[in-house]
């Protein structure tokens, strides 16, 4: 063994120690290259970094490898606006609401993105890899699917334990986590209230983390909101972006508008029209996020979305549009 | 005066049969069939059932009322705890997760399931992608198999377009055997794989084989309609029967629960008329 190998630690060693990280969401995706594997956070329809992702297109970024795993509307808008160059996401679609991702679709079986499915336990223990500073984990599902035929960089070992066959999964280190969440604090410490999809595995095992909030707090505030779910020191940088997740949800505070999302996958099955009917109107012709909430409906579009917790009726009401 | 179900709550019923009480049971996304038929198990015949919620983890939650998008504060109300991604994994993995539910674009005569891609070459024609299916279906207990989708009219060339067919395109989801005939047992997973397919036409089993099976009919539906709209020949079994309807009960735990209709989504038009006395 060399001596640089010896001294070489082989996981991120990158620690954010920064007393205010607070930042525009313009410089913040500035800390996405080109090319980059981005861990995309939320999932299906609720806590996706909307804005961000909008913010990365405007801002021209291209060839991102995107690592998920349940998306719908966010990574089908990347595909939409040709910021995708391979897919190492589980599954990609509107589930039984829309059915499948257009933009994603199309991507996919014109070649323009790499096909890389993966499925949501191998994704877990490569980011544990990752995460543990090890070159790999083992899995014992996968054997006698065809997955491993989209992954030629799996191996098989007979563990020396047991005899038993395994397949050896490669640490996956994502470049940027992008995440949004309820409250952070200056310092970067988040706090993610509800479901945490896979978020923290995302942050723990990225050597960046960028992360969109819909309300800046002081730390003891955080502590009252429930504590702190990913701490200050993995978060690269942030910004306050209140309604940030639009149109998937950010509960407490709004719910998914599934009237916009309607109008999104409208615009994304006619595709021809894609990039005139949506992707210019409410991503590329938008100076900020600001703009896009006034082009949604403004103040009476994101208020009725904030209705469900008058009531189940009202909560029904909003599924119903 | 006599009460009637409708189609989707027959099929609801037919899945939720095959949940065994005091089983840890897991649902993905986009499977609202599936999400009901839990809950009218965990009301009904099996009240010690782990509910585990899909997309949210939510352990035994108490929607208020059913949405078509999976990850939803709605779907976990009332849950008594949330697992997070890996822990529900890590259950399967370890043996502790014992029924779970899939059902694929194309689903074969092994139970095998594909929803990747369609054609030759996996991009052909790209499905959305299967989640936590293919790890799941080598590490869970027993899977049933659900498709409102079995029924395949010719097209006006007279070709009809099997969702149950000879082999997959794609093997997204393991079932008994590999294409090559290969028994599962083989590989030592520890899940024992599918043990039920319920489908608009019938509800299967597997033989001793692997191989599909009729295992009962509706009371609307044939032999002739099961094989007619089957890429290869099913077994059937020698206890052949007619499924019986479900309870008002459940019929009303359904309704209740799922104002929206949005079960019907995964249903044909023409299954959304189907009725059945109760």
């Amino acid at each position: 063994m060399s001596a640089d190998q010896k001294t070489t630690i082989p996981m991120s060693t990158s620690v954010y120690t920064d007393d205010s990280k607070l930042i525009p969401l313009s410089d913040l995706v500035s800390l996405v290259s080109d090319g980059d594997a981005i861990a995309v956070g939320g999932g299906l329809s609720s806590r996706e970094p909307m804005a961000a992702l909008r913010e990365l297109l405007r801002a021209g970024k291209k060839r991102l490898h995107v690592i998920g795993s349940a998306h719908g509307i966010d990574i089908d808008m990347l595909c939409g606006g040709n910021a995708v160059a391979a897919t190492w996401e589980s599954y990609v679609g509107f589930e039984q609401d829309f059915g499948m991702a257009p933009n994603f679709r199309r991507a996919c079986e014109d070649g323009s993105v790499e096909v890389h499915d993966s499925c949501c336990y191998t994704m877990v223990q490569q980011l544990r890899a990752a995460i543990a500073g090890l070159p790999f984990m083992p899995i014992r599902s996968i054997r006698g699917t065809d997955m491993m035929k989209l992954h030629p960089e799996f191996k098989t070992m007979e563990c020396p334990f047991t005899g038993q066959e395994l397949v050896l999964v490669p640490a996956l280190k994502p470049d940027v986590a992008i995440i949004h969440v309820q409250y952070g604090d200056e310092q970067g410490n988040l706090c993610i209230e509800g479901p945490p999809v896979a978020d923290l595995l995302f942050a723990q095992a990225s050597k960046k983390v960028i992360a969109t909030v819909e309300k800046i707090v002081s730390t003891e505030r955080l502590q009252e909101l429930g504590g702190v779910s990913i701490p200050y020191f993995y978060v690269t940088a942030l910004s306050e972006v209140p309604f940030g997740a639009h149109p998937t949800s950010c509960y407490p505070f709004y719910a998914y508008d599934r009237a916009h999302t309607n109008l999104y996958y409208t615009a994304a099955k006619a595709h021809d029209t894609f990039v005139e009917s949506y992707l210019n109107r409410y991503v590329l012709d938008c100076r900020d996020h600001a703009e896009y909430l006034n082009r949604i409906g403004g103040p009476a579009a994101t208020e009725r979305l904030t209705q469900w917790s008058q009531g189940t009726s009202s909560w029904l009401e909003l599924y119903k549009a | 005066m006599s009460s009637t179900c409708t189609f989707g709550e027959m099929m609801i019923f037919q899945i939720a049969k095959t949940i065994p009480d005091g089983a840890l049971t897991f649902h993905g996304f986009g499977s609202p069939l599936v999400q009901l038929a839990m809950h009218v198990a965990k009301r009904t015949h099996a009240p010690h059932m782990v509910l585990i919620a899909g997309a949210t983890y939510g352990v035994n939650p108490r929607p208020p009322f059913l949405t078509a998008t999976t990850n939803d504060w709605t779907m976990d109300r009332g849950a008594s705890s949330s697992l997070d991604i890996g822990e529900l994994f890590d259950l399967a993995a370890s043996g502790r997760l014992h029924r779970m539910f899939l059902s694929g674009l194309q689903i074969d005569k092994w139970g095998n399931c594909n929803v990747t891609g369609l054609g030759d070459s996996v991009i052909g024609l790209k499905l959305p992608g299967g989640g936590g299916g293919c790890n799941l279906s080598c590490d869970v207990g027993e899977l049933t198999l659900w498709t409102a989708a079995h029924r395949c009219p010719p097209n006006k060339n007279g070709v009809r377009k099997f969702r149950i067919v000879e082999k997959c395109d794609f093997v997204t989801s393991l079932g008994h055997r590999l294409a090559d005939g290969t028994p599962r047992t083989k590989l030592g997973h520890i899940g024992n794989g599918p043990q039920w397919l319920v489908t608009d036409l019938g509800v299967f089993d597997f033989d001793a084989s692997g191989h599909l099976r009729l295992h009962a009919l509706y009371p609307d539906t044939t032999v002739e309609d099961v094989m007619a709209n089957t890429e290869f020949s099913p077994g059937i079994s020698e206890q052949l029967s007619i499924s019986d309807s479900p309870s008002q009960e459940v019929v009303d735990i359904i309704r209740q629960l799922d104002p929206m209709k949005v079960h019907e989504k995964e249903l044909r038009p023409e299954d959304r008329q189907r009725s059945f006395e109760i």
